[in-house]
């Protein structure tokens, strides 16, 4: 399938790219950026689930759903960022074999539905006006964004767990 | 030295060996500790922002610091425990890294904790004097970035024991 084929052949490209060679070839740069991709996970995380917590009535009551959305935008998307360059850099230097590693997929898949949600109907949620929405469709959108922010995280995690066979990776390079 | 027969006792105890030689024990405790960090090093972090001026600014430090407080305990308590059966699993390999990352991280671990004593029976006292400004007093914004600092280093040496634990 061309998707396929375009697809390996980025992940060849960033497999030779100078930052995949770089951070590759150095004892100490992998776990540099691994350190900021941490950072990043504490923070995003934290910051949605202040977020959830509030949704669900658990939590961080006495201010509007929407004004702490707007307090911790910033720090939630300033914290994506960085996840998301220090998680290329970290896949650049091994991207030929998350291609073929089923975490590395389940995770990308869930992160894209995830940066989806976030953006469109939770970003709704988060600014309803809290007498017109009913506490079913906050707690919903809470348990949707959790869901799918833990298999990010979950998946994340497997990566390192599941050993890719080489060959149904090599089985289909041009 | 007494200390490393402590060592060298809790390695071989039943309890130790289960975690090292069971193939899910450790890379189950290993994501908790790692995932719980949203919760512990997000809320920590969001605080020490608070004290910074910088976030969540809309909401009193005092309220804030209440609100954040039962999760705070809450994560460090499972990373407190996530991390002792990690280190329960290997004790003296823990202990002896080279560069010596874990002791490394158990002084940080301590200044941490005096920051936030410090913190407490200092300007933190008198958290309802100052909360209704906008603007918090340095001293509650020096502690704010020493934890925020502290923290990182954690996080890193705590990434860094990992490089150069011996392989299982």
């Amino acid at each position: 399938m061309w998707l396929r084929e375009l697809i390996l052949s980025f992940c060849q490209w960033c497999n030779n790219s100078f930052f995949g060679h770089g951070i590759r070839d150095s004892r100490w740069l992998f776990p540099f950026v691994e350190i900021f991709h941490l950072i990043g996970l504490g923070v995003l995380g934290g910051t949605l689930l202040v977020l959830n917590l509030r949704l669900l009535g658990i939590g961080f009551k006495g201010e509007k759903t929407s004004d702490l959305s707007r307090d911790v935008r910033p720090w939630m998307i300033g914290s994506l960022m960085v996840m998301v360059v220090s998680g290329f850099l970290l896949f650049s230097t091994e991207a030929v074999k998350m291609f073929g590693n089923w975490a590395f997929r389940a995770k990308m898949s869930f992160l894209l539905l995830a940066i989806l949600y976030t953006f469109t109907i939770y970003r709704w949620v988060l600014r309803a006006d809290e007498s017109r929405l009913a506490p079913v469709w906050r707690i919903s959108a809470a348990l949707l964004s959790l869901l799918l922010w833990s298999g990010v995280g979950f998946g994340g995690r497997a990566i390192g767990f599941v050993t890719t066979s080489a060959s149904s990776v090599s089985a289909s390079t041009p | 030295m007494w200390f490393d027969s402590f060592l060298q006792w809790l390695a071989n105890t039943q309890f130790s060996t289960v975690i090292r030689e069971s193939t899910w024990g450790e890379p189950i405790i290993e994501s908790m500790h790692v995932l719980t960090l949203t919760l512990f090093l997000g809320f920590a972090i969001l605080l020490d922002l608070r004290l910074l001026g910088v976030c969540l600014t809309r909401k009193r430090a005092s309220e804030v610091l209440a609100q954040f407080n039962p999760w705070l305990f809450g994560g460090f308590a499972m990373m407190v425990i996530s991390g002792a059966l990690l280190f329960s699993a290997d004790p003296v390999s823990f202990y002896n890294t080279h560069p010596p990352f874990f002791k490394i991280k158990m002084i940080m671990l301590v200044l941490a904790g005096l920051n936030v004593l410090i913190f407490n029976l200092g300007i933190g006292r008198k958290v309802t004097e100052w909360d209704l400004s906008p603007k918090t007093p340095t001293t509650a914004k020096v502690a704010g970035a020493v934890s925020i600092i502290l923290w990182v280093l954690i996080v890193a040496a705590g990434r860094a024991i990992a490089y150069v634990l011996p392989p299982p």
